[in-house]
């Protein structure tokens, strides 16, 4: 099977290459083994939230100038382009945000924790300073039950930022019945239950009385797994203005984020395999021929150019065992150092080295194996070395602006 | 220090790769809908440990498990969820299979006895009283279509109408035609057949073919699924080795169930033909790539359709070669389904305590169906094809049925010879 | 729990370990007002770092007679008085190729001497009793080893104090004694919570500060001399093996395998350490390097089984002479009168000893303790069952439990039941791994003594299990949640996220490496409990 280019990986850096390429009118497949990070992520995506000594960004564009050569970032062209572009691919695809890419704005974590951040999804909290907010009475609304929404900690993140707080449960008998699951009773197993507009109605009508002479009611984000409709619905027929918080995983914003993308690269004509490996690649001289995959056994995947897009450790983009560090397809060149005492240290909250490693780029993000660029691979998004997204808040944007970055490289050519 | 000690990066207990991500929970269609059911996490590598720990922790929920390996796809540490789940209810389970499960499960002795009586046993299986008392009694859902069963098998056919000209060809596949086409569907067979000689190959039916067993394992009759594991896989292996013919197949399910459940689930090693048992879409795209045959397709075939992403066909990863096969067709207005289970999982859907839940399940399904306003949904799995008609009222066909409709044949056999 | 001390004790014991907890439970159950103090939590030291192993004897009966008959007399007890903590697995002593296979007939030989069962099996057999062990042995020998839930055993006792009338203080330091006239007469504590100095008085104050013991000596001016021994271990994802497996050779590094619950643990190292830094002992490389290559010898699967963390105890082992690893030293109990030794009255120390031993070291301080308060009461620890152990459970009740329940009977036996399940809420689980409800959480908050998340993983093995707290440790936080500002509460959180990494961290490659790199992405990046963790460092 032959294509314009193969991309490895289907979370948010794969796909949007994908929608990128096919956009230019390429022919796409699109490898991806197992769902991806996106089911973790949060309401929002990060362009940089803290440079390098940890202190918060306010202009992410000029944070982003003054970083490292070693930075993903110094491998895009024009940051503060690529940055809109990205926007705008994302609601192309249905995921409404609003922010920009000069001046972070604020969110709110499950802990009631405020970070700064670039875009948040449509209907979710948003601060424009980190120590205020413009409500004066809030009501936090939680299912009874629910236990991925850690109400006392952002009822407590609330009241230092000077909002008077009220925490009220409801339920309704669907959503009692869900509960008796002792496990399921995760985000996106309510949202199942929040499809039914009765349910929804029902939940609309507990929301109003409880937050009646309220300024705002929050509510964990447990609704709208594939597209944002039932969420509007909900925001729609309740009579306090009504905002979302992201909970723990799996994440409902994530995981509409990765629907809406995945379905926007099908409908485009993209061929997605779903649930598929790639095993090994055919190199020849300084070009990757094909590459071969677990489910497709005797078929070589031919194209002229590859997005390697699989993402770091939690992902298997990048693997170690008790002697090294390496990148599981084509052993490609991976930037790490040391013995795997080396790779982290004690607390946990300290910079940990594992987090940067990945793998070697040039400043085209072509990858290199054995020292030599392959000069047809490009690599995106969090296999890339150089950035410690937990720590620099960056993840998304390194994710979708290298992604971008790859595409063009390979447009240009 | 030892060379191999811990040099694997994943641990070889495949349940401890799990990352406890819950990711798997996302996709799991019955916990979508049933809150008793553990899901697919709990059910798998979580409990897992606890079995091993002792018995008492298994769980008869555990067959509330439709095995649509949806947890398997998801999986981004390539955790074989669905595989521990069933592999505890082979090792754990003491529940025994009762009567309307072994109906159920019998697909072909029930399809032997239904064929000759075939007029008489649709009539009965469609009058509403026999339904009811199906209902009451065995506890197969009042709901339920039966698949009709067809007045002539498939082999009986093609012994009578085409195994005589299958010797003209110089090349040869073996067919697993699976209990659908043999009872309740003889034109898918004869479909295939019809392709196949179209493109220059004979068909050939393998020595003894017995039910690949999927709905016997669903039901807990693992003894006798092992037995027809072993008939099958000794069938295949004699084509494959002796006669050299690759073994092809019409259903997803089936060609699941022959190359992979066999090892993973029933101890049948099948490692030496199991790269010969292939799908027919597969089969045929393969040869179209490699410049080998060539189907041309009549003018005048216009339709819409809409392919239906059947479970264990995305588990296999096929998907792409029915569905570029299906492009290949100039008059086709091609419609990607978004992918999710339909709710039926082969004879789950027939017990009257799972209809509700399997209708559920599939309801967002054929809402989507619905909505695309096509002539026709196509999908690999028999099972799919009956739940979807009777949800949807769309007719559902196989891909080959599909080409097989849309082909020229004169003119593919000109292309071929 | 009551916090206000009384005006004077009968005792007053020092250290929650096992020991100390076994003391309490005796005196008080012969009448004596007790006080129990615990500077951290209890089985904080020794008691919750070691292999989790009852002992039948045998890997002491050539080298140690006198340890071994009270291993066996122990072990036989245990399983009756604890019989919710203990899992009888029976163990095996196997000889490898290496190995000299004749040392089985002297161990064979030894272990008959002490009144241990210990039978020659065939190697064949050996490999169907335990499918996991090394298929090349050569011998094996079957012992009545089983494994035993220290956590469990320790709060059953603390437990059962406290029914008898005892008070039990954990987070409360002893700072000094207080001695009158050549006689202890109390101890002067401070509340590690809030800082608070206090006063305790008692007629004895019994030391089972295990190692730290020789620090509280050094208070009362006496000298205890011990010879603090670092064991490192490592635990592997789930149960390898059913049975414990050992080496029928010389006690050596990591040579023994036991089933723990639902994983099994290798160990150990032996190696000298100052007392300074037994508050504090990372795992070395070198250490996990032996266990991971010895422990393939006994199970060669341990190659590639996941490696949940490592970590390490220390020993109180009396020093006696220069034996640089100290594993030629008794495992044999001392208990110190030191009015008769140094001339100080009101003052005992119960140490050496192993956890096995405990209740016989118990009962040894308690005797010496009533000798001395005039006290005439004879000891029935042996005989009565620990609470959660009066009755076991026929497997068809068990039947009719929830899986969560049936994995809460493992840690609370007979007080499962306690467990509420009034609301829907109620059954909901909390960690999935280790299958902790919101109902366990609650009883163990009302019961069991916790006042933060690692006091809750130890009643409860809340975040012990595979993905070591991925999700459980913050739902549990906010149960856990009291103050208004959840400052306390964020700073546990950050405080036990710190300390699951700190086992995971020596054994950071493989699926343990993706699991802190998911961890890190849901605490840091998602939730950014970074931003708000303190930055003063945990008490533990």
């Amino acid at each position: 099977m032959k294509f314009n280019t193969i991309i490895i990986g289907g979370g948010l850096a794969g796909l949007t290459a994908g929608l990128a390429l096919l956009k230019a009118g390429q022919k796409v497949a699109l490898v991806s083994d197992g769902q991806s990070a996106l089911h973790f992520a949060s309401d929002s995506f990060d362009l940089l939230g803290y440079d390098a000594q940890g202190q918060a960004v306010t202009n992410p564009l000029e944070a982003i100038a003054g970083l490292d050569a070693t930075h993903p970032y110094s491998k895009v062209a024009d940051v503060a382009g690529t940055a809109a572009q990205a926007q705008q691919l994302l609601a192309e695809a249905g995921v409404k945000t609003t922010g920009e890419a000069k001046a972070n704005h604020y969110r709110l974590t499950p802990i009631g924790v405020v970070k700064p951040t670039w875009l948040t999804v449509d209907d979710f909290v948003t601060l424009d300073k980190p120590d205020t907010t413009p409500w004066k009475k809030v009501v936090v609304a939680n299912i009874i039950g629910y236990l991925d929404f850690p109400t006392k900690f952002i009822v407590a993140g609330l009241r230092k930022l000077g909002v008077e707080v009220a925490l009220k449960g409801f339920t309704t008998p669907e959503l009692t019945e869900a509960r008796k699951s002792p496990s399921e009773m995760r985000a996106t197993n309510i949202s199942h239950v929040l499809t039914d507009p009765a349910v929804i109605a029902d939940v609309a009508r507990q929301l109003s009385e409880i937050s009646a002479g309220f300024d705002a009611v929050l509510l964990p984000a447990v609704i709208s797994m594939k597209d944002d409709a039932n969420a509007k619905l909900l925001k729609q027929q309740v009579k306090t203005p009504l905002y979302y918080v992201a909970t723990l995983p799996p994440s409902i914003p994530g995981v509409r984020t990765q629907t809406l993308l995945r379905n926007r690269f099908i409908a485009q004509g993209g061929i997605f395999l779903t649930g598929d490996q790639a095993t090994g690649g055919k190199i020849e001289g300084d070009t990757l021929k094909s590459i071969t995959t677990a489910k497709l056994t005797d078929a070589e995947l031919e194209a002229d150019n590859f997005v390697l897009a699989t993402g770091s450790f939690m992902a298997h983009g990048l693997m170690a065992n008790y002697e090294k560090v390496y990148e599981p397809i084509m052993d490609l060149d991976v930037d790490y150092t040391g013995a795997h005492k080396d790779w982290s240290e004690y607390g946990v909250f300290n910079a940990q080295p594992y987090m940067q490693f990945g793998v070697a780029t040039d400043a085209q993000l072509h990858v290199k194996k054995g020292g030599k660029v392959i000069k047809n691979c490009y690599a995106a998004g969090a296999i890339l070395s150089g950035n410690n997204r937990v720590k620099m808040a960056d993840g998304a944007g390194v994710d979708m602006l290298t992604a971008l970055q790859a595409v063009k490289n390979i447009l240009k050519k | 220090m030892a060379t191999k000690t811990q040099l694997e990066s994943k641990s070889v207990f495949n349940f401890e790769q799990c990352l406890k991500c819950s990711i798997c929970t996302v996709y799991c269609p019955v916990v979508a809908v049933n809150p008793t059911y553990p899901g697919p996490k709990q059910a798998g590598p979580d409990g897992e440990r606890y079995r091993l720990k002792g018995d008492i922790f298994f769980d008869e929920n555990l067959k509330k498990c439709l095995n649509c390996k949806r947890c398997e796809v998801a999986c981004p540490s390539n955790v074989n969820v669905g595989d521990i789940i069933q592999a505890a209810r082979i090792q754990y389970s003491t529940h025994k299979p009762g009567l309307r499960d072994r109906i159920l499960a019998s697909t072909d002795f029930v399809g032997t006895m239904a064929n000759r009586f075939a007029p008489i046993v649709n009539m009965t299986l469609a009058w509403g009283l026999t339904k009811s008392v199906m209902h009451g009694t065995l506890g197969v859902d009042k709901h339920r279509t039966f698949p009709a069963y067809s007045s002539k098998r498939f082999e009986t056919w093609f012994k009578r109408e085409a195994q005589a000209k299958q010797a003209q060809y110089s090349k040869q596949v073996s067919y697993f035609h699976g209990c659908y086409v043999n009872y309740n569907f003889p034109k898918l067979g004869q479909d295939f057949v019809k392709i196949m000689n179209a493109v220059g190959y004979g068909v050939q039916l393998l020595e003894k073919e017995r039910c690949c067993g999927v709905a016997k394992i669903a039901n807990g009759l693992y003894d006798q699924a092992r037995k027809h594991a072993n008939i099958n896989t000794s069938s295949i292996r004699k084509a494959v080795k002796e006669e050299g013919r690759p073994v092809l197949t019409t259903s997803s399910t089936c060609t699941f169930t022959l190359r992979d459940e066999y090892s993973h689930l029933l101890g049948v090693d099948n490692t030496d033909v199991r790269d010969s048992i292939t799908l027919a879409t597969r089969f045929l795209y393969q040869l179209i790539e490699k410049g080998e045959i060539k189907l041309a397709f009549r003018p005048d075939y216009k339709r819409r359709i809409a392919y239906h992403s059947a479970c264990h066909m995305e588990r296999m990863g096929w998907i792409i070669y029915s569905t570029e096969l299906l492009k290949m067709i100039p008059g086709i207005d091609f419609v990607m389904l978004e992918s999710m289970c339909c709710g039926i999982a082969g004879t789950y859907g027939f017990k009257k305590e799972n209809y509700p839940t399997s209708q559920k399940i599939g309801a967002p399904l054929f809402k989507q169906i619905k909505e695309a306003g096509v002539d026709c949904v196509a999908t690999d799995c028999e099972t799919c094809k009956w739940q979807i008609e009777m949800s949807t009222g769309v007719p559902v066909e196989n891909p080959i049925s599909i080409i097989a409709d849309a082909l020229d044949v004169e003119k593919t056999i000109a292309l071929n010879s | 729990m009551d916090n206000e001390l009384k005006n004077h004790y009968d005792v007053i014991i020092i250290g929650g370990g096992i020991t100390g907890a076994g003391t309490a439970r005796d005196c008080a159950m012969r009448g004596l007002s007790v006080l129990l103090v615990e500077r951290y939590d209890f089985t904080n030291g020794a008691t919750g770092r070691n292999h989790g192993l009852l002992h039948s004897g045998a890997r002491y009966a050539v080298t140690d007679q006198e340890s071994a008959s009270e291993c066996i007399k122990e072990n036989m007890t245990l399983r009756k008085i604890a019989r919710h903590c203990v899992d009888e697995t029976d163990g095996l002593f196997i000889t490898l190729p290496e190995d000299d296979l004749n040392y089985q007939a002297t161990f064979v030989e030894a272990c008959h001497k002490a009144g241990i069962r210990a039978d020659i099996i065939d190697p064949e057999e050996a490999k169907i009793l335990e499918p996991a062990v090394n298929p090349t042995l050569t011998g094996a020998v079957r012992v009545p080893d089983a494994s035993i839930d220290p956590f469990r055993l320790t709060i059953a006792n603390v437990v059962d104090a406290r029914l008898h009338g005892a008070q039990m203080l954990t987070y409360h330091e002893v700072t000094s004694l207080i001695i009158n006239q050549g006689r202890v007469e109390g101890v002067k504590l401070r509340d590690n919570h809030t800082g608070e100095e206090k006063e305790a008085h008692a007629s004895l104050v019994i030391n089972a500060a295990g190692i730290w013991g020789t620090l509280i000596a050094k208070m009362a001016g006496v000298t205890v001399n011990m010879f603090p021994a670092k064991g490192a271990l490592l635990i592997f994802g789930h149960r390898v093996n059913n049975m414990v497996i050992n080496r029928c050779r010389k006690p050596a590094n990591a040579d023994i395998l036991v089933p723990d619950d639902t994983v099994c643990v290798i160990g150990t190292t032996s190696d000298r350490v100052p007392i300074e830094e037994c508050d504090h002992m990372p795992v070395t490389d070198e250490e996990v390097e032996v266990l991971i290559s010895e422990g393939e010898k006994l199970a060669p699967s341990l190659a590639t089984t996941r490696i949940l963390r490592a970590y390490a105890g220390v020993r109180p082992l009396v020093a006696s002479d220069n034996d640089p690893s100290g594993r030629s030293i008794s495992r044999g109990i001392v208990c110190l009168d030191h009015e008769t030794r140094d001339g100080l009255a009101g003052f005992i120390t119960i140490t050496g000893g192993k956890m096995m031993t405990y209740r016989m070291m118990a009962e040894v301080a308690t005797d010496l303790a009533c000798k001395k308060l005039n006290i005439d009461k004879h000891c029935e620890t042996a005989t009565t069952p620990l609470p959660g152990s009066e009755e076991k459970k026929s497997e068809e009740t068990l039947k009719t439990y929830s899986f969560a329940q049936k994995a809460a009977d493992g840690r609370h036996g007979t007080y499962t039941k306690e467990i509420k399940e009034d609301d829907i809420v109620d059954d909901a689980l909390v960690c999935e791994c280790e299958e902790v409800s919101v109902g366990e959480v609650k009883y163990a908050v009302d019961n069991l003594h916790v006042h933060n998340l690692l006091n809750l993983r130890r009643r409860t093995r809340v975040g012990m299990g595979t993905c070591q707290g991925e999700l459980c440790s913050c739902r549990a936080a906010n149960l856990l949640c009291q103050s208004e500002s959840a400052d306390k509460e964020a700073a546990d959180l950050a405080r036990f996220v710190d300390e699951r990494w700190k086992g995971m961290k020596p054994v950071a490659w493989g699926d343990t490496l993706n699991e802190a790199q998911l961890t890190a992405t849901i605490y840091e990046d998602l939730l950014g409990l970074d931003k708000v963790a303190s930055k003063e460092g945990g008490m533990e």
